[in-house]
């Protein structure tokens, strides 16, 4: 008993510093080098020579990283809007009614989920280009919305099937009908559970690279994650502004993460979610 | 789900004689009934447009690319239907083998076992932490989770770049290597450890924090029985806890196994991995055959074969989920 509490006084400091540590460096090394003016040879300093954003203007004047932004952005919109109306009513019916079928549809949007990009990047390649829809931000939109599709289903069936059918029945008692209902009443219900989707959509589009990186050669239309790339591939040497943008693309995800992250913790083992 | 669609009954109409009421109630019922049966698949049609010609259809394509040797022509392409060729020949490649099948199977095996263990231990260590700790710790995990594939990528790439990252800046500074001629991108041992380590930073989280939710609902008396009977902590965990929790670990593990059988982004994006062929997996080699090679029938080929393999992997994760009756399908 006594050697175990001395052993855990010492070893549970360690194990959160080592956890912290291994956890954080890499966000750290990413937004430092970023800052720093003189990033290249930087070596294993761990502190910055100093802080200049000098990289960050850099990535927006030469690198066109505002363009690539603003792209990501209007993918991002237009996929959640989209995917996530189909996702929530397609949630509904899975949710609220009985049907024939019901569990081989589950079963499917489970299976679908699991397709690798791989095999989906090359028919998509040759059917977008038939249709003249490469280059284009609508073209990618159109595909990150059936990538998206199926795990915001699977999701928001879950969030609708918590919403009490009492409620319902209360607003049918009141004389509306079902699109009343739906509007009035399951819609603001599962609200919450919607942004959520619509969140992690809008993340599955704006870090998404193979696609971007296969459909958009024009570098008007690359994607902030596909900017990156391009980025390192122009000027393997530059880190400086490759952090700097990086930083840029992270950002937004992790103060989202930051946010939900009590919300994440439960209900979490039946779902998909990664990256 | 029934009392829904039975609650918006219309009263029948009082004043109208019986026998009418009566089959005007009769022509409400039919309306109701043929209703449950179209809204549901009313409100499944658009979902299913999409799935169907963004998903399923491309799927049945990269099938039929897979059995014809296709021509890229101005203006769209030509396939030839040539059977089983292209598995045949990809099969009995032998840098096939050696390369692609090893590189994934091996990496995927590493990534899976590493990212559950590093999360279980994690998930212990924040299942005895206070409020406080708990959740400084937690953010710095949400941190690594959050990092995107592409981002958290290069900084990997530079933390291990040649001379000038801080690993072999650290490395040649306690004399392990020369940092002016070592280049670890250009072997396949330290290639790999590298994006092992990338995917494990990253897919280690998920395990964490799912498997914390599984902790905190094993029943306190367990353990306390244990340390009566004399179990040591290790004992305690494998006669305990694990068995516990045995459903979150089958479900962790599968996920992991089909996530990590498909790392494309991280592969692609390491410096020297579209052109050194002992660093391809299935995922680059496949995307290379198709996008770099211009041969898109063996890039289809090899991704029908990946395809096959996940789903394997995924009617195994389905059938768990149906046995722990967890998922109310």
């Amino acid at each position: 008993m006594n050697r175990s509490t001395r052993a855990s006084r010492i070893g549970l400091p360690v194990a959160v510093i080592a956890l912290l540590a291994f956890t954080l460096f890499p966000v750290y090394w990413m937004v430092s080098t970023g800052l720093d003016p003189r990033a290249n040879s930087r070596g294993a300093d761990l502190l910055p020579s100093g802080l200049t954003f000098e990289h960050f203007s850099y990535a927006f004047k030469e690198g066109n990283f505002d363009q690539y932004l603003w792209n990501s952005l209007l993918v991002g919109l237009g996929t959640i809007l989209v995917s996530g109306l189909l996702a929530l009513l397609a949630a509904v019916a899975v949710a609220r009614f009985k049907f024939r079928f019901r569990t081989s549809m589950l079963v499917m949007v489970l299976i679908v989920q699991m397709v690798p990009m791989e095999a989906l990047v090359i028919p998509l390649f040759l059917q977008m280009r038939d249709y003249g829809l490469l280059n284009s931000l609508l073209g990618l939109t159109i595909v990150y919305i059936g990538v998206s599709l199926p795990f915001g289903i699977w999701t928001l069936r879950g969030f609708v099937a918590t919403v009490p059918k009492e409620v319902e029945e209360a607003a049918y008692v009141d004389g509306c009908g079902w699109g009343q209902m739906f509007w009035r009443v399951l819609l603001p219900l599962v609200a919450p559970g919607l942004v959520a989707t619509s969140v992690f959509a809008f993340i599955t589009a704006w870090n998404e690279f193979v696609f971007a990186y296969t459909f958009m050669k024009d570098g008007e239309k690359y994607t902030a994650a596909v900017g990156i790339f391009q980025f390192a591939g122009q000027n393997t040497t530059a880190w400086g502004p490759i952090m700097a943008a990086s930083t840029l693309v992270t950002l937004p995800v992790l103060i989202f993460f930051i946010i939900i992250q009590r919300r994440l913790a439960s209900g979490l083992a039946a779902g998909a979610v990664k990256g | 789900m029934e009392e829904t669609l039975t609650a918006p009954a219309a009263p029948a109409p009082s004043k109208e004689p019986a026998r009418s009421g009566r089959t005007e109630s009769e022509k409400a019922l039919r309306k109701k009934r043929r209703v449950a049966i179209t809204r549901p698949w009313t409100l499944l049609a658009p979902s299913l447009v999409v799935l169907a010609g963004l998903l399923l259809w491309p799927l049945i394509q990269v099938g039929k690319l897979s059995l014809q040797s296709y021509e890229v022509k101005f203006g769209g392409g030509v396939g030839t239907w040539t059977g089983f060729d292209n598995y045949r020949a990809l099969l009995s490649q032998d840098e096939f083998w050696k390369y692609v099948v090893a590189n994934t199977v091996f990496f995927a095996v590493a990534c899976v076992v590493l990212t559950i263990v590093l999360g279980t231990l994690v998930a212990l260590l924040l299942n005895r932490l206070g409020t406080v700790w708990r959740l400084i710790c937690g953010s710095a995990i949400m941190a690594a989770w959050a990092m995107p594939a592409v981002t958290g990528t290069q900084v990997w790439v530079w933390i291990f770049a040649p001379e000038d990252g801080i690993a072999p800046k650290l490395a040649g500074s306690l004399g392990l290597i020369d940092p002016a001629t070592t280049n670890w991108f250009t072997e396949r041992l330290p290639f790999y450890a590298i994006a092992t380590l990338n995917v494990v930073h990253h897919g280690f989280p998920f395990v964490a924090i799912t498997v914390l939710a599984g902790l905190v609902t094993i029943p306190k008396e367990l353990y306390e029985a244990g340390m009566i009977d004399g179990a040591n902590a290790w004992q305690r965990f494998w006669k305990i806890t694990v068995p516990a929790i045995r459903p979150v670990f089958m479900v962790v593990g599968i996920l992991s196994t089909i996530w990590d059988f498909k790392v494309f982004t991280q592969i692609f994006m390491m410096p020297g991995a579209d052109s050194q062929e002992e660093m391809l997996n299935i995922g680059t080699y496949s995307y290379l055959k198709a996008f770099a090679a211009d041969d898109y029938g063996t890039g289809a080929a090899s991704a029908v074969i990946l395809t096959l393999i996940l789903l394997i992997i995924t009617l195994v994760y389905i059938r768990t989920l149906f046995k722990q009756g967890e998922e109310d399908l």
